[in-house]
């Protein structure tokens, strides 16, 4: 006997044991069954194994039904009142507002943090003021030389500042560097 | 004339549901009649050997009890089969425990099988029950439900929690198996 390769009637087997079949589909079925004979045996298969269930034991219904606890509606779940979405929309602006508005205020209460300029401690060689050493580098706000002026004055003993007096007083001193005016004078005279 | 409540035509199992939850015992007890046949058949099938009447009643008491879950997307057969079919399982996983042996596998599904050894009696019959008892649980299941109850690849596939396509190959491979052993013996 051939193995049957035309699995879509195998597949159609139980259907048309159980009259699950159109009147074309089943006439289709019966046609191919008449030529093939691995199929038959399929049937033949089919048909054993089903008449073989009928032995299982009867089920009175009644006595099931009378098992079977009587209906019960499915209580809802409560649910939660309805929110009114124009007040969810006013608290979400407020609390919008409150967020912008506060770190504005933040934002201008506290100077932009800029990038430090630490004054690193070099041996000056140019004869310039001579700082005292720090222990640890002098954080200066901003770049203006004046101001890391300022802020290095303070730091300096009393010595160190009657030192930097003295050397201002030098700086008075010094000769004017702007050039002397010229006088044009005239020697055509007496010629 | 109007037919009345016993002369109906055939009614659907979703308007007997209604009609249940209405209030209506008779509607539980068609319901019950419809269907408990093909349960019992297929308990059978899949080796149960005692207790089917039991296990049917227990389907049938959580299926109704759970009825608001049912939403008709397959049929209430299928859904009462993919049931019993739980119940089968949880039957068989709480003897597996009282026994306390090794776990049972395929082999001892075999033995399960036996359920049928005193209902087929022709020689015939007999030679497909011990080429049946040889399949793999889940081919039996397939092949049973779908030669005995003539379900459906999907319908079988949403009972024993498969896929369509894998249906369909544990049919083949079942009856392919079934007539090899057929033709040895």
């Amino acid at each position: 006997m051939n193995e049957c390769m035309n699995s879509e009637i195998q597949d159609l087997l139980p259907d048309l044991e159980h009259g699950q079949l159109a009147a074309a589909v089943r006439q289709q079925v019966e046609a191919h069954l008449a030529g093939c004979e691995s199929c038959r045996e399929d049937l033949r298969i089919i048909r054993t194994v089903r008449s073989a269930a009928v032995f299982a034991p009867s089920i009175d219904a009644e006595s099931v039904v009378r098992q079977i606890p009587p209906y019960r509606m499915p209580v809802p779940a409560k649910q939660a009142p309805a929110r009114n979405r124009m007040v969810e929309w006013l608290v979400a602006g407020t609390v919008a507002v409150f967020l912008v508005g506060g770190g504005a205020l933040l934002s201008n209460r506290q100077p932009e943090p800029q990038n430090p300029v630490v004054i690193q401690e070099t041996p000056d060689n140019s004869g310039g003021v001579m700082l005292p050493p720090s222990p640890t580098p002098v954080r200066v706000e901003g770049h203006t030389p004046a101001l890391s002026l300022v802020a290095d004055t303070h730091e300096l003993s009393d010595g160190n500042l009657q030192q930097l007096m003295d050397e201002m007083e030098n700086f008075d001193a010094l000769p004017n560097s702007e050039p002397e005016p010229v006088f044009a004078i005239d020697t055509s005279e007496g010629r | 004339m109007i037919p009345g409540p016993e002369e109906r035509p055939e009614e659907t199992d979703m308007e007997l549901i209604e009609r249940w939850k209405r209030g209506d015992s008779r509607a539980a007890t068609r319901l019950v009649g419809r269907h408990s046949q093909a349960l019992a058949r297929f308990a059978a099938s899949s080796g149960e050997r005692e207790g089917i009447e039991e296990l049917v009643q227990d389907t049938f008491v959580r299926a109704f009890a759970s009825l608001d879950s049912f939403r008709g997307e397959s049929t209430l057969r299928t859904w009462l089969f993919t049931i019993e079919r739980r119940l089968m399982l949880d039957r068989r996983r709480a003897e597996r425990r009282s026994r306390e042996t090794v776990p049972v596998e395929e082999s001892d599904n075999v033995s399960e099988y036996g359920a049928l050894d005193s209902l087929i009696a022709e020689e015939t019959q007999e030679r497909v029950r011990r080429s049946l008892a040889a399949l793999s649980p889940t081919q039996r299941e397939v092949f049973t439900l779908r030669v005995q109850q003539g379900l459906s690849y999907k319908e079988i596939a949403e009972v024993v929690g498969s896929t369509e396509g894998a249906a369909r190959v544990h049919y083949h491979n079942a009856i392919e198996k079934v007539k090899g052993l057929l033709k040895n013996e």
